[in-house]
């Protein structure tokens, strides 16, 4: 059953690449905005040191500032679970934060976390950690009450509760922050490494959207693709073992 | 007219609980007196809706009583939460937790009060067979039957050894059965741990057959309205649901909570 | 476990791009104004061939990308120096109140130039009059105008839309009239093939707005002038050696961006040098402030009443630095 849907998946995406190739070629011309396939993986091949190079300095900038990301968000949104005051007072303060469009102020982030991967991660720790805050808070005050009940019923401490109810009850809706914020990492590290950078996909593309070389272009939109879909799959395979259970609640 | 079984465990007198705000009051237990003997079983029958739930958060500490009345633990009074981890209560749902294997929904109670994993899986793994539920600790609660289910919390409430256990409904969704089953496993375990017992169903030959006394609610606001002790010879074979005195009481019963049950169709009507 | 190991190694890498490199010699930056590419070659080409170090300065050469301006960077003390835009975009800097000043100036000759179609019967700017045309708005739209003015065209009688990173819009015709940087988009469409097209140059109208201005924050002068000479000399005399040796210069550039295309950076560097070694950067050195040419882009600003007329070309620029670049570095 797996293998059929694999062999089917692959299909799926053989057929998708062989019309790419048809349409391409049979639109083709000097304005086509697609250009052919085989061209495409012309460059991958041509240029896949320095593309792999380019995914290994995204992937670190993904990874490090989704670390972050998730790790404030899962902490802010544990607090403000705990304590109401807490998200009343700093909640809004995250959420007008949100607003701010961070692309459109590279110099600042220049200017404040410097020229190194250091305001990469800032960016993409900055577009992950609210969708886990509100997830968090979200899955932690979701328990039923009954199930409290039956815990305190026991004498559970709150620590107790935290642990062995409410975490492990929140831990659907934080997974699937997770999964959205993994995406936006990826976002930030690309949008990041516009403001003054020379290695990373992002800044690939800005360099072939710069020259119009659009199997460059192409290429590293694939690598982007494929990166993101690895990280997601990754996490989603977590999910999928770890963190089964969302749908029993 | 009662006859208390030794020393009550608990002691419930003048205890009555009003939900919402000036706007919208509902008094969901009015003025009730309870005293549950050490050792005794009480069942707890009453209309749907007549504050039994409410009656059973406060005697687990889970809800407050309104000023006024007065809980006695074991000779000592107390007020509502002390009685928090000192109660074995078992709620109408189940109550599993869904990322737990059955062996680790069985022992969550013991966890709470800090016993070594290994421990605590063995003892309930030894319990297993008892509640048919024999090869089923590695299973997770969605891949069972409701009955199972019932059974895992049933466990659950055992190995939580307090005095006084609160049962709520907890053979509702048994088929007949397994349900039969369990009354004689629940009378069986009663009679060697010697626990209180207060068990609240809709099965008025339920209640019967398990009870010392059975206890009728009126409908809302609830009120203890009968105490009928049941003086039938223990261990009950299963054909005392014919012997005259089971008859008698159960007509009692029934005309009592049919008189209740109209008031309370009434008022839903009005 | 390979992805662990992929992990590991992005991590070491990551790691290994923070720390820096410790050195006795004096630590600056220089921002540029877009991605590393050859129109900075001569940056590159200094910190490689040792120029910086000769000058006692170890220079950062931090790229630019869209939405980072090296006016406030420089104005913000992020970094010291930075390749900045046109004449027109420092004066309206200083206009706004930053504290920047002019050191030298790249380009002698306007970059830009408007490109259309033959059979669109645009003939001339004038013929612009009523048509869709598309500009950079990030300096390049005051050149437009200046041009239109030469033929009484005014701004309300042209639609000017911005342009984005691609001359696909042109291309597909759903503009009339395309903006081009002649060491960049112009080399673009000839590299796609596209044909029978008017290139009309800012330059040949009389419309000559120097660009390509290296800034420096009027703070640095008053207290480190020697550092502001040291990184200009090093500057000019790598962009000489660039323009003399472009293979060798678009070899040093791809190692900075590998992801590059040799062939187009080649193209680049060549028509960049022709701006740079062109007019009084021919006659006395690359770099130079041509000061007549620069009070005249400042007189049409203030006349099109788009510049204060308080910003004074004097303030803004300081050519007592390049005046000091040894002849040998700068004279082509």
């Amino acid at each position: 059953m797996a293998g059929r849907v694999l062999a089917l998946q692959v299909g799926t995406i053989a057929a998708c690449l062989v019309l790419w190739e048809a349409l391409a070629r049979g639109l083709g011309g000097p304005t086509a905005v697609m250009p052919p396939v085989s061209a495409v993986l012309l460059d991958v091949a041509a240029n896949h040191q320095v593309l792999l190079r380019g995914v290994l300095r995204t992937l670190t900038e993904t990874v490090l500032g989704f670390a972050a990301g998730a790790a404030f968000g899962f902490l802010a949104g544990a607090a403000f679970a705990e304590s109401r005051l807490l998200e009343r007072l700093l909640l809004p303060l995250l959420v007008v934060s949100q607003t701010v469009p961070v692309i459109a102020f590279g110099a600042l982030v220049v200017i404040w976390f410097g020229n190194g991967i250091l305001s990469k991660m800032v960016i993409a720790f900055y577009l992950t950690f609210f969708p886990v805050t509100v997830n968090t808070l979200r899955g932690l005050l979701s328990v039923d009450r009954q199930r409290i009940d039956l815990m305190r019923s026991f004498g559970a401490s709150p620590w107790c509760l935290f642990w062995r109810l409410r975490l492990p009850f929140a831990l659907p809706a934080i997974m699937a922050s997770l999964l959205l914020g993994v995406s936006l990492s990826l976002v930030g590290a690309i949008v990041g490494e516009w403001f003054g950078d020379t290695v990373g996909l992002g800044i690939m593309l800005v360099q072939a959207m710069y020259a119009e070389n659009l199997p460059r272009l192409w290429s590293v939109v694939m690598a982007c693709g494929v990166l993101g879909a690895g990280l997601y799959g990754i996490l989603a395979a977590v999910e999928r073992r770890f963190v089964w259970w969302g749908r029993e609640l | 007219m009662s006859v208390p079984a030794g020393e009550p465990i608990i002691e419930l007198a003048g205890i009555s609980k009003t939900f919402g705000d000036r706007d919208g009051r509902v008094v969901a237990v009015d003025k009730v007196g309870l005293r549950i003997g050490r050792g005794e079983f009480v069942t707890l029958v009453g209309p749907s809706g007549c504050g039994k739930s409410t009656l059973f958060n406060i005697a687990a500490g889970l809800a407050d009583p309104d000023p006024g009345g007065e809980i006695r633990f074991a000779g000592t009074r107390r007020a509502g939460r002390d009685l928090l981890g000192k109660v074995s209560f078992m709620p109408q749902r189940d109550l599993l937790l869904p990322w737990r294997r059955v062996i680790d929904n069985a022992i969550l109670a013991l966890e709470v009060e800090g016993m070594r994993r290994a421990d605590a899986r063995r003892k309930a793994g030894a319990m297993l067979p008892e509640f048919g539920l024999a090869g089923f600790e590695r299973h997770y609660p969605h891949q069972l039957s409701g009955g199972m289910r019932q059974r895992v919390a049933l466990i659950r409430t055992f190995l939580f050894e307090r005095d006084l256990m609160l049962l709520d409904e907890p053979f509702g969704a048994l088929d007949a059965l397994t349900r039969t089953m369990m009354q004689r496993w629940l009378l069986d375990v009663w009679q060697r741990h010697r626990r209180s017992i207060l068990f609240i169903t809709h099965d008025i030959e339920e209640a019967i057959f398990l009870g010392d006394r059975v206890v009728v609610m009126t409908a809302r606001p609830g009120r203890i309205k009968l105490d009928v002790p049941v003086a039938l010879p223990r261990p009950r074979p299963a054909h005392v649901a014919t012997s005259a005195e089971f008859l008698r009481i159960k007509t009692k019963l029934l005309d009592a909570i049919e008189e209740e049950s109209m008031k309370s169709f009434m008022a839903a009507g009005a | 476990m390979r992805f662990t190991a992929l992990v590991t190694a992005a991590l070491v890498a990551g790691a290994a791009s923070l720390a820096g490199t410790a050195s006795a010699a004096e630590a600056v930056s220089v921002r540029l104004k877009w991605v590393a590419q050859a129109q900075f070659a001569g940056f590159y080409v200094a910190k490689e061939k040792g120029f910086y170090a000769a000058e006692g300065l170890d220079v950062t050469v931090n790229p630019g990308g869209p939405n980072l301006n090296g006016e406030t960077l420089v104005a913000s003390g992020a970094d010291q120096f930075a390749l900045a835009g046109g004449i027109e975009n420092l004066l309206a800097s200083r206009g706004k109140g930053l504290p920047i000043v002019g050191i030298a100036m790249m380009l002698q000759r306007t970059p830009s130039a408007y490109v259309a179609f033959n059979d669109s019967g645009i003939r001339s700017p004038k013929d612009f009059k009523g048509k869709k045309v598309s500009t950079f708005f990030t300096g390049a739209h005051n050149t437009l105008y200046a041009v239109l003015s030469k033929f009484d065209v005014g701004a309300a009688d042209v639609t000017v839309v911005p342009q984005a990173v691609s001359m696909a819009p042109f291309i597909d015709r759903q503009i009339d009239v395309a903006t081009v940087m002649l060491f960049n988009e112009l080399n673009v469409l000839k590299t796609r093939g596209v044909k029978d097209f008017t290139v009309f140059r800012a330059e040949d109208y009389g419309v000559s707005f120097p660009s390509d201005t290296v800034i420096v924050n009027e703070k640095l002068i008053a207290e480190r002038p020697q550092t502001v000479q040291a990184f200009l000399n090093g500057s000019m005399r790598g962009w000489k050696y660039a323009a003399e040796h472009q293979e060798e210069a678009v070899d040093i550039v791809l190692k900075a961006a590998s992801g590059l295309d040799r062939a187009h950076q080649l193209a680049m560097l060549a028509e960049y040098s022709k701006l740079m070694v062109a007019d009084l950067g021919t006659e006395k050195g690359i770099g130079v402030l041509d000061m007549t040419k620069l009070g005249a882009v400042r007189q049409s600003l203030v006349d099109r009443k788009v510049l204060d007329a308080g910003v004074q070309v004097g303030s803004a620029l300081a050519p007592r630095f390049w005046d000091a670049v040894p002849t040998q570095y700068k004279k082509p």
